[in-house]
């Protein structure tokens, strides 16, 4: 090794990385040293140099093949990747796709677009299926500076990706790396992922969903958080359990229900006095003592069925007057029991002539009335039971009519058949029925939520907070707060006598795209355009959960009657249920091939209704989907179709919102479009 | 390297006056206008998507633009989406169709028609779960509509290879057959046509127009019985032939075979013996029921469903009980004793004054009684003979002893009950020859011969089955010590059983409430079921 080439690769070098002054000092010293070396003609003795170093020098020195090193080192990982056996592939296919988009993102930062483009093209195809949606957000990343502005592709430098591995897999890799002297993948896998290996056999192909999605936040902060206890039962002292105590109900199922409720109960209180969290009363606790005493009869019932537990409410509630009280209970003593063979009827509202230019629609809990968002700012109320009779006039008068139905909107002449609220000055994303059905809520793009009487028809406040516009907002099943979700990446908790937001939940990386309540009121779910769900704990304003797994944006929201579970829908047509206890998803739910803009679990939340914008609305059986383990159903694909309970087409009509009534006929809304 | 190459950039600044734009500038702006016009996408799709909407508008950008607070793009917007033209010559090359318009046009132009106002309509999408077809009202919007129409189209897809042709000579032998049938049912010729579509590979095509055939002819001659039984051996003929797939025609075959059965009058002369035709169908509905009933599980409910009600009917003329009993019995020995033997007794009382010379005066009715009296017997016989067949197996430990002896007798009685239900049998043909001898050679006036020869017939079965008895009561004393006392009393009551049989016409009320005691008591005696044999 001549001194001189190994003096070039240290220049080289200097210069490749940009140390100016200290090339320059290099090269000053080494003139010096050369003149010292004329005179003295001293060899130095640091001439006897390993190849190995050498070579080192040499990589650093080749500028220009960088690109094509990331490349070779890349496609002869996947290649032999690839190549590798069964058994270990699906684990080491893991590795590819944070290698791959780390080697796309090292070629960028280093100023190689050119190149880092050539690489990211040739080998996108490889992870299109799973991560198109990430694919094509850093396809547009073109300079060192736009990972740094860019979010998504700062979190994912800034954080490892945790990838769990069996041993030999592990093992199998390092081997390959480091004979092959791949340094460079060697170093990404270094500093980016985070192996969890694992001793025994290799982890089966199923429990891949906590690889599909490289989140933005550690999943190591995102486990920590899901490990924080909540109370997910119902109210206590609900109307229902009111109902279920007093025993008028007919039906004997229903009165075992209500006993093997009142046994919960029991655990209930052992509960309460363990955590010291619900202060009991004395009251309360004999009462308890004598439904235990009921209950333990139908004990194993009990243990058979989990009904849901009881919590207190955390918030202040909104008193409900006696009538109000006895017209509920009168809808719950009249409740159709839906089950996988007795299905629901279905309402359905159809928007006509909306020109492309309905948002949003909402439905009252007794499917009475219904609203729309426009994009034009307005906002639109019909009276169903208004519009009913003008049907059933305008039939008596034009029996011969056959398209008697234009017919009704011609005998209305000037008047219109809904209520207009006009207030807000941008498309309007959002509308909210309190559980009554006398105030209405709205959302618009001027980033303000307004609250509207139905029964004085007109604005009553103009909730201010937001900085952008208020994608969502969510009355609470109790009414009297509500929640709203914002492009601003927050979502937040208002009472509706103040006009100030009472928390505010921030902590998505992106929009906050829909909110929902808990049935208990004492948490809110959020659904973001980061892929995940959050659900937060109201009085306190903390994340308690994150749901990782959906691979796209979030649309919709719904939370059983139980308050057990949550089930999410995305932009891909997924609909995903979690637990929300263990935070886990329990089920995918695949079937719709377009956005599900809307959920809604039955009351006894023993069905799921999803309205999407492929024209369908499906119906799931919760009860199979939640009872599945999910290693189980992986396995076989089918029992997918076995809870999918019924697909209801509509004519060319999106479904946009879904709603069940206390008494469980499944009201829905949608838009006739003759484009779709 | 990006999207946007540094030659539109130059465009662009040339366009905003910019002449002196340096390459390198160009160069570094292409691609971050492109990364930019990614950004203002990506919100433009949220905005999309919060509109509830899957196709994006210049709506949509401008909202996006909003968002990151720059001047939207005015005069792109409309309700509808873009209608994007391609570029003659140009692959990737689109443009928004722009034309020039007139003022003079548009001054001139009527006004516009108002746009309609949005409304809301509402229908059933699903009652309980299903979706109802097309409701008359007033409504537009009906989900079914769309898929209605699908479906006629569907179906009009079905009919068509429906109309497939027949080819002239399988016209032309399925007119030769029914012409045969129809006319010369007792030809020979007819017997071969009836091995042709026994064997016939070929007939397939023809299945429906026989079915439909065989359905028309019984319904419209249920009086004619050479053809009734003509289009019963059609039906076993088609019924045989392997190459024919039946299944898909039962439906339709059934009702006739069924009418052939338990119809109330077939044929409308006396000396029709439509017993026989009964004893023949119920045949072929046993033989359908055994062949399909795997594939089609409801088949035998239905079928003796319907014979049940034929049978406990007590409107329905006896020549109808004697179809259904037919039927049931054919069905197999477990239907018997499911079906006939709980109903056994009161159907007997039912049955028994018609059978007495004394209260029923019409020889006609009284023949017909004892033909079903017969046909009971007949199939109460043959179940207990399967009752006795798994005899071995039912027997309880504590009855070892008697079984020892048993066993000894077991062996013998298959043999000797094969005799007596020969003989049983043999009972109705061998009454059928001597009635129908009678009613053949004499006119039925002669109340006095046609009642000896009713007697006579049951008086050879008696005595058949007596003898059977006697020798069985031989052996049980013999070899079977402990069931003696019972066997003997037995033995005793039916041989005098025997007697009054031939003496008395009242017998078959005794021998109905002597049978109900067997029927009980099948389980816990081993020597009652050889017994109740002989019934």
């Amino acid at each position: 090794m001549e001194e001189d080439q190994l003096e070039k690769f240290v220049v080289a070098y200097l210069k490749k990385k940009g140390f100016k002054q200290a090339e320059h000092a290099f090269q000053e010293e080494l003139q010096q040293h050369q003149s010292k070396n004329n005179s003295s003609s001293s060899i130095s003795t640091n001439s006897i140099t390993d190849p190995d170093f050498a070579k080192h020098l040499l990589s650093f020195s080749e500028f220009e093949s960088v690109v094509a090193r990331y490349q070779d080192g890349y496609s002869k990982l996947r290649s032999w990747t690839y190549s590798s056996l069964d058994l270990y592939k699906h684990e080491l296919l893991r590795v590819l796709y944070p290698v791959f988009i780390h080697c796309f993102m090292d070629l960028v930062v280093k100023g190689h677009i050119q190149g880092a483009r050539t690489f990211f093209n040739s080998f996108r195809e490889d992870h299109e299926m799973m991560h198109s949606r990430d694919l094509q957000k850093l396809e547009g990343v073109l300079s060192p500076s736009h990972l740094e502005e860019m979010e998504f592709a700062h979190s994912l430098r800034h954080s490892k990706v945790k990838i769990k591995i069996c041993q030999y897999t592990y093992e199998l890799l390092l081997q390959y790396l480091h004979k092959t002297q791949l340094t460079i993948m060697l170093g990404i896998i270094n500093e980016h992922i985070n192996f969890q290996v694992s001793p025994g056999q290799p982890i089966s192909i199923s429990d891949d969903t906590e690889v599909v999605t490289l989140i933005g936040s550690s999943q190591d902060e995102a486990t920590q958080i899901n490990q924080k206890e909540i109370q997910w039962g119902l109210l206590e002292d609900s109307l229902e359990e009111r109902l279920e105590k007093s025993g008028v109900l007919l039906s004997d199922s229903e009165k075992a229900e209500g006993e093997t409720k009142e046994g919960e109960l029991d655990e209930n209180k052992k509960r309460s006095v363990e955590g010291g969290k619900q202060g009991t009363s004395t009251k309360k606790l004999k009462k308890d003592k004598a439904a235990s005493a009921m209950g333990k009869t139908g004990r194993p019932e009990a243990n058979a069925v989990i009904t849901a537990p009881r919590v207190k409410p955390e918030l202040a509630l909104p008193v409900i007057s006696t009538e109000v009280e006895k017209s509920i209970l009168e809808d719950l003593r009249n409740r159709v029991q839906l089950s996988s063979v007795s299905l629901p009827s279905v309402n359905f509202y159809t928007f006509i002539n909306t020109h492309n230019g309905l948002n949003c629609s909402s439905i009252s809990h007794d499917g009475s009335l219904v609203a729309g968002g426009f994009s034009d700012s307005s906002l639109k109320v019909w009276d169903m039971a208004k519009l009913g009779q003008e049907a059933v006039g305008s039939v008596l008068q034009g029996e011969n009519d056959t398209t008697s139905s234009e017919y009704v909107l011609g005998s209305n002449g000037g008047k219109r058949s809904y209520t207009l609220f006009q207030g807000h000055s941008g498309p309007v994303y959002s509308a909210t029925f309190s559980p009554l059905g006398d105030f209405l809520l709205s959302s618009s793009a001027d980033s303000t939520v307004r609250l509207w009487s139905t029964t004085m028809n007109a604005n009553l406040v103009c909730y201010k907070g937001h900085n952008y516009p208020v994608w969502d907002v969510q009355f609470s099943p109790l009414g009297h707060y509500f929640a709203s979700a914002s492009h601003d990446r927050t979502a937040r908790i208002w009472s509706m006598d103040r006009i100030q937001p009472l928390r505010i939940m921030a902590g998505h990386l992106s929009d906050v795209d829909c909110v929902q309540w808990h049935v208990n009121c004492n948490y809110i779910a959020t659904g973001s355009s980061d892929k995940t769900v959050r659900l937060w704990d109201v009085q306190s304003g903390e994340c308690v959960r994150i749901f990782i797994g959906h691979r796209s944006m979030v649309l919709s929201l719904a939370m059983s009657s139980d308050g057990r579970y949550m089930a999410s829908g995305d932009e891909d047509g997924a609909i995903m249920m979690w637990d929300l206890s263990s935070g886990r998803c329990v089920t995918p739910l695949m079937g719709h091939t377009s956005c599900v803009w809307s959920l809604a679990f039955s009351c006894e939340g023993s069905l799921l209704a999803s309205g999407s914008a492929d024209c369908t609305v499906k119906l799931w059986d919760v009860t199979a989907s939640t009872k599945v383990p999910k290693t189980e159903e992986n396995k076989s694909g089918n029992t997918n179709r076995l809870r999918s309970l019924r697909t209801l087409p509509t004519k060319s009509s999106p479904v946009y919102a879904l709603r069940f009534s206390r008494r469980n006929l499944l009201f829905a809304a949608g838009v006739l479009s003759k484009s779709v | 390297m990006s999207i946007v190459p540094k030659e539109a950039i130059e465009v662009i600044a040339q366009s905003i006056g910019i002449t002196n734009l340096s390459p390198e500038v160009a160069l570094a702006l292409a691609p971050d206008v492109e990364y930019r016009v990614r950004e203002i996408m990506q919100e433009a799709i949220k905005c999309m998507r919060h509109s509830r909407r899957t196709s994006l508008t210049a709506d949509d950008v401008d909202s996006a633009l909003k968002l990151r607070n720059v001047e939207p793009i005015y005069g792109f917007t409309s309700g509808d989406p873009l209608r994007f033209k391609r570029a003659a010559g140009h692959k990737d090359l689109f443009y928004i169709d722009d034309k020039d318009v007139e003022f003079k046009d548009v001054f001139e132009a009527p006004l516009a028609k108002a746009p309609l106002d949005t409304s809301v309509n509402t229908h059933w999408l699903a009652i309980e779960g299903v979706q109802p077809a097309i409701p008359e009202n007033a409504l537009v919007e009906v989900p079914s509509d769309g898929k209605k129409s699908e479906y006629t189209e569907v179906l009009i897809d079905l009919k068509l290879p429906v109309k497939h042709v027949l080819s002239g000579e399988l016209r032309l032998y399925f007119k030769h057959i029914t012409e045969l049938t129809v006319n010369k049912p007792g030809s020979v010729l007819f017997k071969e046509a009836l091995v042709s579509l026994a064997t016939d590979s070929g007939l397939h095509p023809l299945v429906p127009y026989f079915i439909y055939f065989i359905a028309d002819e019984v319904t419209r001659n249920l009086n004619d019985f050479p053809l009734l039984f003509a289009l019963m051996r059609v039906v076993r003929s088609l019924l045989r032939n392997p190459h024919i797939h039946i299944d898909p025609y039962l439906h339709q075959l059934m009702p006739s075979v069924i009418t052939c059965l338990v119809a109330k009058r077939l044929g409308n002369r006396s000396s029709d013996n439509h017993w026989e035709l009964r004893n023949f169908t119920a045949n072929i509905v046993a033989s359908i029921c055994k062949r399909f009933g795997h594939a089609y599980y409801n088949l035998q409910p239905r079928v003796t469903r319907t014979l049940l009600h034929a049978f406990l009917d007590p409107t329905k003329a006896l020549p109808q009980h004697y179809g259904a009993i037919q039927g049931l019995a054919a069905l197999g020995p477990s239907v018997v004793r499911l079906l006939i033997l709980p109903n056994l007794e009161p159907y007997l009382q039912l049955l028994a004054p018609e059978m007495i010379l004394e209260k029923q005066k019409n020889e006609m009715k009284r023949h017909e009684a004892w033909r079903v009296y017969g046909a009971l017997l007949c199939a109460a016989g043959q179940c207990i003979y399967d009752r006795v067949k798994m005899f071995p197996g039912l027997l309880s430990p504590p009855t070892r002893a008697i079984w020892k002896t048993n066993a000894k007798v077991v062996p013998t009685m298959p043999k000797k009950r094969k005799a007596s239900t020969d003989n049983l049998m043999h009972q109705p043909s061998l009454k059928k020859v001597a009635t129908d001898g009678k009613m053949g050679a004499i006119p039925m006036n002669s109340m006095q011969i046609d009642t000896q020869g009713t007697t006579g017939g049951y008086s050879t079965a008696a005595g058949g089955s007596g003898v059977g008895l006697s020798s069985m009561s031989r052996q049980l004393p013999t070899e079977n010590m402990p069931g003696r006392e019972v066997g003997g009393r037995v033995v005793k009551t039916s041989t005098a059983l025997s007697q009054a049989w031939k003496e008395d016409m009242d017998a078959g009320q005794m021998l109905a409430s002597l049978f109900v005691l067997f029927g009980e008591s099948v389980f816990a005696f081993t020597p009652k079921p050889e017994l109740s044999f002989f019934l």
